[in-house]
């Protein structure tokens, strides 16, 4: 039955982290995109409360993985639509870190975007060693490690190379715009085995901090998003040990197509593109609630001013709420096992690229005050990445049109 | 729960509906030449239900949730807006009929059935001077006279429902019937409509000073004004899921066309500016969808949110429709301007449909006086 009420759960996971996005983020909110930082202490009381980042956006316990998509097995006479709504909860607490603050949930400790391929594609031993990590002891941080100064976008093109050597694999190359990946106590790194293999040839490593040839080359300054660290790596003959293959050897061998780490990078986007588009929501919802609340204290009540208000107003809200429910319904495809990358691409297109809209007109509204001192500013500089990061507008474009010609039988 | 997964009961119907959808579309060009639906499909559209899935079961309807018409629409108006457009029955007026027991009028869906009926809103949005309706009280009557904007399945009517400001400014419902022989209070001017929806009745009405029977006003003040709300609220979602159907045509039709056609050594679908603007077609009309049923799902609910989601409902499925079907059109390049293609028809309806339903900024403002408080009234 077609629906959109959250669960009891769902509920208060949303009211939860909503309380903890005004509570405990937007009080730093401003404070850390200027000091270019989220301050330690904080990160380091938010950890010691069990909040972590899970899969990209959503909140969690320690060590939860929330990426991987379709039923298990002992859930297989369950529908799933109703056992399993991983994916519907991280979208809805995904969104609500967004709108407290965009940078500062990319800093909550956790294995962020490395959670889902290691949860997804890790060996139990894998999983074990990678995700127990997570503590409160002291904040910890997971990176996954894609783009390359040569392949953004075209993550099929990764130069990275990973050479076979006795016991484990030579790493060589270079990573551009790692979130968190200077913090990170291992990097989920892609690399390429065989570059005449194509995508086949490309495989997902765990590399730990610390492996001698893996070092944090630079930390990039930003237009947005400042409070958020992000890295540049270099692997320099770095060796990484067999057991730190994702999957491990066997999983590779094992099937006669061979799954590719190309197709490991791929469905982690399928699962976590749902969550940047839900935080693009997110902040897109910020800046409307910030400047609603403004309207209604300093605008005329009447007038040619409160009339373009008003239409304005309605207009985000109806953006906002489709990019919600596009989010939505690429989370729930993905909570009943079925294919999503055409939804994920959708959601992620419109919700990235309209939550900028958003922002524009948010400060339109705020007028020549709106330069001085309003978070919707700041808001607007962060969400500009949103419609880039995560494979850009142009490529959800291209993954959406090759979904619909598929039924054509045609490659484009 | 989220969920976007029909019912079984709501997948049969809208596969009975998509299979008819075919026929729709086979006919669709002849009716419009006609003016109005075949016989044949009109006879089929009511065995098969589809006039009277809004109507309440006291007026022998199927009574069905939004959600469920939202879907079945969809499937049918995939076959061709403008011919499903021109189904018999009580037009928008099926909406009040479903709300009057509401209003406390239950008595209204009596005798009504499905008659061929028109709901003539003379109180949504502004007016132009030479498009109002006035109800004057006048020994101990009322009289009602002025002129209609144009307004689907008035051609066709036997019955209208009239939304109209008394001479205090309170609202009232009239609902005025033709005689047995079949003649009318009312002047029916059909004009020289040729944008589209020519199947749908599209015409005004003219009132000269008709006597109208204190029984004939149905509904006055706050009641009446509650009653239009929540009818409103309705059509704007019923027609709204119309226009995702059409839409839903246009983006099948344009990537069909498009991984087809070929330019340039190749087809035109490897090209990114066209397979890209397919992609936002599809995107555009995903998102239409989903506010069209989120609005249902609420307004089913009877969650108080649903009249104000039905009105973004409105207001987005007026712009994507016309986004959608425009660039279906420039798919086919030439092709899409020539009726030997469908595409240019579903432009026209489209543009037709968004133009009927009233303006997208009015719906949208509308939208925001209630969020804001009209003229300060309230926060």
């Amino acid at each position: 039955m077609i629906e959109f009420k959250l669960t009891p759960a769902q509920k208060q996971m949303k009211d939860l982290t909503h309380w903890f996005a005004a509570n405990e983020m937007r009080p730093i909110s401003m404070l850390s995109d200027k000091l270019g930082k989220v301050p330690d202490e904080w990160l380091d009381k938010v950890n010691k409360m069990g909040i972590t980042l899970a899969a990209g956006g959503g909140m969690g316990g320690s060590g939860s993985g929330s990426g991987s998509s379709g039923a298990k097995k002992d859930d297989a006479d369950v529908d799933p639509e109703v056992k399993r709504q991983t994916n519907r909860t991280t979208v809805i607490a995904a969104e609500e870190v967004g709108w407290g603050d965009p940078a500062i949930a990319l800093t909550l400790p956790g294995p962020g975007l490395g959670g889902p391929p290691v949860q997804g594609s890790g060996t139990p031993e894998q999983k074990q060693r990678f995700l127990s990590i997570f503590t409160k002891d002291k904040p910890r941080w997971g990176a996954y490690a894609l783009t390359e100064p040569e392949a953004g976008s075209d993550v099929s093109n990764i130069r990275t190379t990973a050479q076979k050597v006795d016991g484990g694999y030579v790493i060589n190359g270079q990573k551009i715009f790692i979130t968190n990946g200077g913090r990170a106590s291992w990097v989920v790194v892609f690399a390429t085995v065989d570059r005449s293999a194509g995508r086949a040839g490309h495989r997902a490593f765990v590399v730990e901090q610390g492996t001698p040839g893996f070092r944090c080359s630079r930390l990039a300054h930003k237009m947005g998003m400042r409070a958020s660290e992000t890295a540049e790596l270099v692997f320099e003959d770095c060796f990484v040990p067999d057991e730190n293959l994702l999957g491990g050897e066997e999983y590779y061998a094992k099937r006669a197509e061979g799954k590719s780490g190309f197709q490991v990078a791929m469905a982690t986007f399928d699962n976590t593109r749902p969550v940047v588009a839900a935080m693009a929501t997110g902040i897109a919802q910020a800046a409307y609630d910030y400047t609603l609340d403004f309207v209604r204290k300093e605008y005329p009540k009447s007038g040619r001013l409160y009339q373009l208000a008003c239409e304005k107003l309605a207009d985000m809200e109806q953006t906002i709420q489709a990019g919600r429910l596009l989010t939505w319904e690429a989370a729930w495809k993905a909570d009943i096992g079925q294919p999503n990358s055409k939804e994920a691409a959708m959601c992620k297109a419109y919700a990235g690229k309209n939550a900028l809209e958003v922002c524009e007109t948010c400060l339109e509204l705020l007028g020549p005050a709106g330069i001085d001192g309003h978070i919707v500013e700041k808001l607007y500089r962060d969400v500009k990445v949103y419609d880039i990061f995560e494979g850009t507008n142009q490529v959800q474009h291209l993954i959406v049109a090759r979904r619909l010609y598929d039924a054509f039988e045609l490659r484009i | 729960m989220i969920s976007f997964r029909p019912t079984e009961e709501e997948k049969q119907f809208a596969d009975v509906a998509r299979d008819f959808a075919a026929e729709i579309r086979e006919a669709a060009r002849a009716c419009e030449e006609a003016g109005r639906p075949s016989d044949v499909l009109l006879k089929k559209a009511e065995e098969l239900g589809f006039t009277v899935m809004e109507l309440p079961e006291s007026a022998d309807g199927l009574e069905l949730p939004l959600v469920s018409q939202a879907q079945i629409l969809e499937a049918l108006c995939f076959g061709d807006l403008g011919v499903v457009q021109g189904f018999p029955g009580p037009a928008d007026a099926d909406s009040l009929l479903r709300t009057a027991a509401a209003a406390g009028l239950d008595t209204l869906t009596a005798d009504l059935g499905a008659q061929p009926s028109a709901f003539v809103d003379a109180l949504q949005g502004e007016s132009l001077p030479k498009e109002t309706l006035r109800l004057d009280t006048a020994n101990g009557g009322y009289r009602l006279s002025g002129n209609s904007r144009p307004m689907r399945g008035v051609k066709f009517a036997q019955r209208l429902f009239v939304a109209v400001a008394d001479d205090t400014g309170q609202p009232a419902v009239v609902v005025l019937d033709a005689a047995a022989d079949g003649a009318t209070p009312w002047q029916v001017t059909e004009g020289d409509v040729r944008l589209g929806l020519l199947t749908a009745g599209v015409a005004r009405v003219a009132l000269e000073d008709v006597a109208v029977p204190d029984d004939a006003v149905v509904a006055i003040g706050d009641s009446a004004s509650q009653w239009l709300t929540a009818a409103r609220a309705r059509v704007q979602v019923l027609q709204a899921a119309r226009s995702v159907g059409a839409m839903q045509a246009a983006v099948d039709y344009a990537t069909m066309y498009t991984a087809g056609r070929k330019a340039f050594g190749q087809e035109i679908a490897k090209f990114q500016g066209v397979s890209f603007t397919v992609a936002d077609m599809a995107i555009e009309t995903t998102a239409a969808r989903n506010l069209v049923l989120y609005a249902a799902a609420q307004l089913d609910a009877n969650d108080n949110a649903g009249v104000q989601s039905a009105r973004l409902a409105a207001a987005r499925a007026s712009r994507s429709l016309r986004f959608v079907t425009s660039n279906g059109v420039q798919l086919l390049g030439g092709h899409g301007f020539v009726q030997d293609y469908p595409v240019e028809k579903w432009m026209r309806d489209g543009q037709a449909q968004a133009v009927l339903y009233g303006r997208e900024s009015e719906r949208l403002i509308e939208y925001g006086e209630a969020l804001l408080g009209k003229g300060g009234a309230s926060a």
